[in-house]
């Protein structure tokens, strides 16, 4: 099996190279506060969003 | 009703004289229509109007007549933004991608129809709720300065006297800091008081639908109009309708109002800084408690904002991605919904968990306060074209500054409302933010309500003379 692009096929992100780094550079400072972030050990913190075994129908107003 | 023009006039000075048949709705619009015929040609708040709202405005006069009042916004004119679907009007989103949208009315319209309010017109966005300036359209104070966004065209058209009144989204402060640099009051209820179906999503955890306006009683008209269970929403609670408007002209003496200190008040404009305090000592006057406090992981939230926001905008916009639309999407915006690709799945479910963190620590601080108050910007509205503004010793890109006091308050969900505290030395309106306890949205109301009585600007419009 062909070994994965990690842009094209993990990234899954269809770009033209100089976009990607276009967007690459436009990313770093988010990239910066981001990686303040993953210093945290939240392992104990349940996420915000929770799931919900229960289906939302939608009504028939807005289907 | 006061002296002031027609077109200044708020809803709660226009509602009695509708109920009484003292006014004409059509009178109303035919005013409004006037002037933002006069003057919108230079503020650009608005993208197209109902082809029949002097047609809904007939109606509704002759249901007074004939004893059917609905209540305070019956007969009143409400524009809507250009992100909400509407039966009667196109919806781009502020986008002139070919992305579409159906043509029917999104439960917050369909709500307002029901009050009996006439929707005028689609007020422009930042395109996809993705910025916080909202070209092209101008700030009534200053029209060298942006009006703020992404509801830009909202508050825009409150302030220049269009309308009394527009709806906005708000996914990390979109209706707050237009408010704020319009002069207008904005709220953001609670996550899931008001449903979203119908508004084209942004991040789903994060998008709020609500008011603008431009009195404090006018926005507990609305909000309380636009409650209730949403079906189509799965974030929608179901809860019993609240009744804002008693929490109107109540005492505030003894409620305790928390400024927290970190964060929030970091590196403010001087004229900020300083009309927030005064505010904070009028507050204080008025029998509030003052309650210092600080609450710790603030300083991360920026990261759990932006992880969220770009992966959901990413994953609603997938397939224009794929389908090749995005290339007609605005610059700035295309590169945002393009970067979401590189948030991880694990720095997004930390993101999450941060907000758990968050949630916490402000549950903590509200069980010793009632409202926090704060400034709603740490800047007033910066000239059209700018990139940065000084603040303090060091220069800040406006986009940073300009949504950094308000994204806390969408990632715990709890409402946050944004009321005008004073003018800077170059006439631009300085916010002041309101934030309390889920659900608690009568504590914002009744204290905005207090404050908003002892200040001489109390529904103030730019009068656009010169233009």
């Amino acid at each position: 099996m062909k070994k994965p692009d990690l842009i094209t096929d993990v990234l899954g992100i269809s770009l033209k190279p100089e976009r990607v780094e276009e967007n690459l550079n436009a990313y770093a400072d988010i990239l910066q506060e981001i990686a303040k972030l993953r210093t945290l050990d939240l392992s104990d913190v349940h996420p915000a969003v929770i799931f919900s075994p229960i289906v939302v129908t939608k009504g028939k107003d807005h289907e | 009703m006061s002296d002031q023009p027609l077109w200044s006039q708020p809803i709660e000075n226009l509602a009695p004289e509708i109920q009484a048949g003292r006014l004409s709705p059509v009178d109303i619009i035919d005013t409004l229509m006037e002037r933002i015929d006069t003057y919108d040609g230079e503020i650009k708040s608005f993208v197209c109007f109902a082809p029949n709202a002097r047609a809904q405005a007939e109606t509704a006069a002759a249901e007074i007549a004939e004893g059917n009042y609905k209540g305070p916004l019956h007969g009143v004119p409400i524009a809507v933004k250009d992100n909400y679907f509407t039966a009667d009007m196109p919806t781009r989103a502020g986008s002139n991608s070919a992305v579409e949208y159906p043509k029917i009315d999104s439960s917050c319209v369909a709500k307002l129809r029901e009050a009996g309010a006439i929707i005028i017109g689609k007020t422009n966005m930042h395109e996809f709720a993705w910025g916080n300036e909202t070209p092209p359209t101008r700030n009534p104070w200053n029209t060298s300065h942006v009006p703020g966004g992404s509801s830009g065209g909202s508050a825009a058209a409150i302030a220049a006297g269009f309308v009394p009144a527009a709806l906005g989204s708000d996914t990390g402060g979109s209706i707050r800091i237009p408010a704020g640099l319009c002069g207008t009051v904005g709220i953001k209820p609670t996550y899931g008081l008001v449903g979203r179906s119908g508004i084209v999503p942004h991040s789903w955890s994060l998008d709020h639908a609500g008011p603008l306006t431009a009195t404090v009683a006018d926005a507990a008209f609305i909000t309380e109009a636009l409650v209730g269970h949403d079906k189509n929403d799965p974030g929608s609670v179901d809860r019993v309708k609240p009744n804002f408007a008693s929490s109107l002209g109540a005492s505030v003496e003894g409620m305790r109002i928390g400024i927290c200190r970190n964060h929030f008040f970091d590196a403010l404009q001087t004229d900020v800084g300083v009309m927030v305090e005064t505010a904070i000592s009028q507050l204080s006057k008025l029998g509030c408690k003052v309650v210092e406090f600080e609450v710790p992981n603030l300083e991360y939230g920026l990261a759990a904002i932006f992880a969220i926001e770009l992966a959901s905008s990413t994953a609603w916009h997938d397939p224009s991605l794929a389908a090749g639309l995005t290339a007609d999407y605005q610059s700035d915006v295309r590169t945002l919904v393009e970067i979401g690709r590189f948030v991880t799945a694990p720095d997004y479910l930390k993101a999450e968990q941060l907000r758990r963190v968050l949630m916490e620590d402000f549950a903590r601080a509200f069980s010793e306060i009632d409202v926090v108050v704060g400034p709603t910007l740490p800047l007033t509205a910066w000239r059209v074209g700018d990139r940065s503004v000084r603040i303090g010793d060091a220069d800040e890109s406006v986009l940073a500054a300009s949504w950094r006091l308000t994204y806390p308050w969408n990632l715990i969900g709890v409402p946050a409302l944004s009321i005008p505290c004073g003018f800077d030395s170059r006439g631009l309106p300085i916010g002041l933010q309101f934030a309390a306890p889920p659900f608690r949205e009568v504590d914002l109301f009744r204290l905005a309500h207090a404050y908003e009585a002892k200040q001489d600007w109390k529904g103030a419009r730019a009068t656009l003379q010169g233009l």
